[in-house]
């Protein structure tokens, strides 16, 4: 799945060459990644064109930040380091502009997604795990999108989120609850 | 796999113990895909592409602005020096009468001068 990248010498040579103004390097970096950074923004902040927009955003800030890159971590976790910067300050955006425009906020927002019961028997997998996802709070949402959509353990997603293990395994579990809570409503 | 399986997949891929690659190759088979629109990628590089040119534009005309202003300068300082040469040569000093034009003359004479008296 997402987890394959390239071996580190292609990945150099990609990176080097994208430096060097190769539009085709870069091309294929964002073939390779587009998937992963699909995942993550789409698994955050669902099926929108926003999505679009902050999933173009996350190369755009890749190109420009490409000289910074050293190579001490993995591509694709520097690329997830990115995608979930972006899109979390995107779900803060959201909720401040829902804050000034709806007295109502964010969470009434998500009573309505859970509440949803209307065509319950016929909903697919994708509709139950976007319905449960965007149901959940975003800190657990980016959790559990790294580990059930992305497939990465709980190290990695430390290391992605930047957070001690303890954290992340904490925030496993309760966001296991609220899903149990949300799932059990769908 | 139906509804509830899938939930307790859902559930049961947040345990410690789960395989995190195996809960997400099979939600995949399970049809949950997430995917950019077609054009995606050129889109991207058509952004980066425009914008990469606009930079380099930028950056050819601050190069132009930089030779303009240093022949201006050169320039103007070539002028300079040639009039503080010529006013030496006609005056013979550099005082202030001189970069005024006035010479040795009395106010005396630069009335007489003026008036024509």
């Amino acid at each position: 799945m997402v987890k394959e990248s390239y071996n580190a010498a292609s990945e150099i040579d990609l990176i080097k060459a994208s430096l060097e103004g190769d539009k085709r390097a870069f091309g294929e970096i964002v073939n390779h990644y587009k998937g992963m950074v699909a995942r993550t923004v789409k698994g955050m902040l669902g099926d929108t064109v926003f999505a679009e927009d902050i999933g173009q955003e996350v190369f755009i800030n890749l190109f420009y930040s490409l000289p910074e890159f050293r190579g001490e971590a993995k591509l694709s976790t520097y690329i997830q380091k990115i995608a979930v910067n972006l899109t979390l300050n995107e779900i803060k955006r959201r909720k401040r502009f829902l804050s000034i425009f709806s007295q109502k906020g964010n969470n009434e927002m998500h009573e309505f997604e859970v509440e949803d019961h209307d065509t319950q028997e016929r909903k697919e997998a994708s509709e139950i795990v976007n319905k449960a996802l965007m149901a959940i709070e975003p800190k657990f949402r980016i959790i559990v999108t790294m580990r059930m959509l992305q497939g990465y353990s709980t190290k990695e997603t430390a290391e992605i989120l930047d957070l001690p293990i303890g954290t992340v395994l904490s925030r496993l579990s309760r966001a296991q609850d609220q899903l149990r809570n949300i799932l059990t409503k769908i | 796999m139906n509804a509830s399986e899938i939930k307790k997949l859902v559930i049961s891929s947040l345990n410690a113990d789960a395989d995190p690659v195996d809960v997400s190759n099979k939600l995949e088979a399970e049809g949950v895909i997430y995917n950019f629109s077609q054009n995606f990628g050129d889109k991207i590089l058509s952004r980066l592409y425009s914008a990469g040119m606009t930079v380099n534009r930028e950056v050819e005309f601050l190069k132009y602005m930089n030779f303009a202003f240093y022949r201006i300068a050169l320039t103007g300082v070539a002028a300079i020096v040639v009039l503080l040469i010529s006013i030496f040569l006609i005056q013979g000093s550099f005082s202030l009468n001189a970069f005024l034009g006035l010479g040795n003359n009395y106010d005396e004479s630069i009335v007489c001068l003026l008036t024509g008296n």
